[in-house]
């Protein structure tokens, strides 16, 4: 069943067109990556699905749903959560206060000048179940600007997760990290999926990263889609080879 | 109790001792009750203003409008309306409330630079209003001819108009009101989005936070919070002028918020204690003493930009 | 009547040349540092005194030509000192610096050439009417728009087509790909707060022929000259230079009308534009927040 649905999508800043006339269906509980060399639009791409930017021409389903036309919010709350390629935290609150924030949106209680014992607890409830499953327990109270790279990124993703969202989209989530680094958190993606059946889009410059997580790959070239298929396919693929695995690796 | 709690608990306590006999202590070395109570009011005005500068990340250089606001519309009300210094000092927080609630509807999706310019520019409309509209506001002369009445509470009527210390314990009340109640909604969930969206506003969006209602909310409550200190200015000095909307008032009230240190609740408070104290120091001292005030801002800017609490936190930590 | 409207729109266009001449040097230091120069009218009322001084001794040409050189040279000075230690900090900071320097500003010229107003006097064919009808206008108001259309399209001209002008405007739309260029962004910072406050001295010297000198002259110039800016839309120079002149004949004609609402007027327009156009005029997404 298809849960993320693209149809031509495009966007053009001034005479430049960054995206041109890609289609995408990502199934429910897949985890789908966007390789592509630099500057081939996957961030814009990107940017296009979350809502930070309008597409110039296009369409984007979510479950069935338009959503082309939603602001940010409206997408979040139809079940959307992104990461960011810079990591984007709370750097000056605690981790438990970070995922408290978005545990708090998430219960629709961001406006509430106070809150009652129950929705205290179950959004203490929610904090403890992002900070398990992303492996913080022991961190939940050190500044987040303080943690390791690593650490920050798997905070980003449970801020995410605490949305609990049924698309994830994540920008180049080991982008800047060393080895130790980029295997945790490819760790972490994968136990996601596995465990909870999330629905995950990612972008990824590591190829080790990309062939281990991912379903299913999409190559973006010159804001074209290249290519789509299984990791053995788009191994096999000349077209692939010769545009981007060839020249970038 | 958890230490840390304790720890609140204990700082609370100092602060409302010291607050408490303020005047007593402070009179040996030239304080007095006015001057205290100049220091709490304006102290009130700059944590207010913190809302937005230290629990929000949203610099607001026009808060002089509704500070003014509040003067103007106790005075007003004292003046022509009502016997009643609580109900005026209610009408002054709804005039600077409203009027926060209206410019804050077109300033709040700017930011930055441009989100304190166009608060300063607006700030000028009411010195305008103020200084042209003769009949009501008295004009360049400022607004006379009325006087806080004394409070009644139950069977006891305390004479704040005529006794300095009562009238300093009073606004020591309201300011156990106002920071009792900004304390709670800094604490509350709204509170906590606040600190999100100072921190980053771009993951707070993709949070799906409404960023430009919560900043809106936080402006009005800011200017609520400000325009009661201002009722408060005007009832300790019986009188309001146009300089009260004046950009160098804007000015002040942000210089005093940092000075203190504005990523501390108390921080301004501390702030507006020691600028005007200076303040008054230098004015006794000289004739211009505007260029002393400006070298204050300077040395604030270069060498204390986390102000006193700041740099006592960073030795702390150090 | 004829006379009269026409007397409010030569008013109007004056002042609004004086806006201009203010709101693009604050707009050139807005757009490439970030700053907002709460000191500009020190400078203007700087730039006003310092020709007084010079002019007995290098006469009225002279003065309006060194003047404003002066200012900006110490203009360069205190923004090599304090002001480039605030780039890429919190906007807040060289807000706070530059509104204490405007005291400062203040209190020093109070301090030189007293609060009183003095005599800045104008070469005598420049003060005279151009004509019986048009008595109120002056030979000194037609070259004071003569000399702010100059200073404008000179400026324009400079930003097109010199190399340093092109690197500010690129500066300003995206300065981090300027820096990569190999651009040296402190220079060319200096370099550009200097051109801003050069604007503001000469727009000093000629107001001082005009309004009268006092310390605080560059107070009244000061929040039009941000209306102005907003206006205009953050960001683009040609929407400086239309909200200023759009704000000072708004307020010439007004004070036709109601006098008590000139200087409010500004601020109406700004609050419309801002419902009806958020960016200002001609500002562009994306610009400055």
């Amino acid at each position: 069943m298809t849960f993320l649905a693209i149809r031509a999508l495009r966007k053009q800043f001034g005479s430049l067109v960054a995206v041109n006339n890609v289609s995408m269906e990502v199934a429910a509980g897949e985890c789908r990556a966007i390789i592509g060399p630099n500057g081939a639009g996957k961030t814009t791409f990107f940017n296009m699905i979350s809502g930070y930017f309008r597409p110039s021409a296009g369409e984007i389903e979510l479950d069935g749903q338009p959503i082309t036309q939603l602001s940010v919010r409206g997408r979040v709350a139809r079940g959307m959560a992104r990461t960011f390629q810079i990591t984007e935290v709370f750097p000056e609150l605690s981790v438990r206060e970070n995922l408290r924030i978005a545990a708090e949106v998430q219960q629709g209680l961001s406006l509430r000048p106070w809150v009652g014992r129950a929705a205290r607890a179950r959004v203490e409830a929610a904090i403890e179940a992002s900070m398990a499953r992303a492996g913080l327990v022991e961190k939940a109270d050190r500044l987040v600007g303080e943690l390791a790279h690593g650490d920050q990124r798997a905070v980003e993703i449970a801020t995410a997760l605490a949305l609990q969202p049924r698309l994830l989209l994540l920008d180049e989530p080991t982008a800047g990290m060393g080895e130790q680094e980029t295997y945790q958190v490819a760790a972490l993606i994968r136990r996601l999926h596995r465990d909870h059946a999330l629905t995950i889009v990612l972008i990824e410059h590591d190829m080790r990263v990309v062939f281990n997580l991912a379903d299913r790959i999409s190559v973006l070239d010159q804001g074209r889609l290249l290519a789509e298929g299984t990791p053995q396919q788009i191994a096999d693929d000349p077209a692939v080879q010769a545009a981007y695995l060839g020249d970038a690796e | 109790m958890a230490p840390a709690a304790r720890m609140r608990l204990l700082k609370l306590a100092v602060i409302w001792v010291v607050l408490l006999t303020a005047p007593y202590w402070s009179a040996p070395i030239g304080g007095y009750p006015a001057l205290c109570s100049r220091v709490v009011i304006l102290g009130m005005a700059a944590m207010a203003f913190n809302l937005l500068l230290g629990f929000t990340g949203i610099m607001s250089f026009g808060h002089a409008a509704f500070f003014g606001l509040g003067a103007y519309g106790a005075g007003l009300a004292l003046k022509f309306a009502t016997s009643s210094t609580i109900l005026a000092i209610i009408a002054g927080v709804l005039l600077g409330t409203i009027a926060g609630a209206l410019l804050g509807a077109l300033v709040v999706r700017r930011r930055g630079v441009y989100f304190a310019m166009v608060t300063i520019a607006f700030g000028q409309i009411f010195y305008f209003i103020a200084f042209r509209w003769n009949t009501l506001t008295g004009g360049d002369d400022g607004l006379r001819g009325f006087a806080r009445q004394p409070v009644g509470i139950g069977r006891w009527l305390l004479d704040i108009q005529h006794n300095d210390i009562l009238f300093y314990d009073f606004v020591l009340v309201v300011l156990a009101v106002v920071a009792g109640l900004m304390g709670l909604l800094l604490q509350s969930p709204f509170g906590r989005t606040l600190l999100a969206i100072r921190e980053n506003e771009r993951r707070a969006r993709f949070l799906g936070i409404a960023v430009d209602l919560h900043i809106w909310l936080a402006f009005v409550a800011s200017c609520l919070f400000v325009a009661c200190a201002g009722a408060l200015y005007a009832c300790l000095n019986n009188f309001a002028d146009p300089t009260l909307f004046n950009y160098n008032m804007s000015g002040t009230i942000v210089i005093m918020a940092v000075l203190g240190g504005f990523r501390a609740f108390w921080g301004p408070m501390l702030g507006a204690a020691v600028f005007v104290v200076m303040q008054d120091y230098l004015s006794s001292m000289m004739q211009n003493w505007m260029w002393a005030v400006g070298l204050i801002f300077m040395a604030v800017v270069l060498f204390f930009p986390r102000g006193i609490l700041g740099v006592l936190r960073r030795r702390a930590s150090a | 009547m004829t006379e009269l409207l026409l007397f409010n729109v030569t008013n109007g266009l004056i002042i609004g040349a004086f806006y201009v001449l203010m709101a693009l040097g604050l707009s050139l230091i807005l757009n490439l540092s970030g700053v907002i120069n709460f000191a500009h009218g020190g400078f203007l009322a700087l730039g006003g005194y310092i020709a007084f001084t010079m002019q007995p001794f290098i006469g009225f040409w002279g003065a309006l030509l060194l003047a404003p050189v002066l200012v900006a040279v110490l203009g360069l000075l205190l923004e090599r000192t304090m002001i480039r230690r605030l780039y890429g900090r919190d906007p807040l900071y060289s807000l706070l610096l530059t509104f204490g320097l405007a005291f400062i500003l203040q209190d020093f010229t109070r301090y030189v050439w007293g609060a009183n107003g003095l005599p800045f006097t104008v070469p005598a064919f420049l003060a005279a009417p151009i004509s019986d009808q048009l008595f109120f206008v002056t030979w000194y108001r037609l070259f004071m728009v003569a000399v702010v259309a100059i200073a404008v399209g000179g400026l324009f001209l400079f930003l097109r087509y010199t190399r340093t002008g092109v690197r500010i405007r690129a500066g300003t739309l995206d300065l981090e790909t300027v820096s990569v260029l190999g651009v040296n962004v402190g220079g060319l910072r200096a370099y550009n707060f200097a051109l801003g406050i050069f604007l503001a001295g000469l727009a000093g010297v000629l107001a001082s022929g005009q309004l009268s000198l006092v310390p605080n002259m560059g107070d009244s110039l000061l929040m039009p000259s941000f209306v102005a800016i907003i206006v205009g839309g953050v960001g683009s120079l040609p929407g400086t230079l239309l909200g200023g002149l759009l704000i000072g004949l708004a307020s010439g004609l007004v004070t036709l009308f109601w006098p008590s609402a000139a200087d409010a007027v500004i601020y109406v327009i700004m609050a419309i534009v801002l419902l009806l156009r958020p960016r200002g005029l001609l500002g562009e997404e994306g610009m400055l927040g």
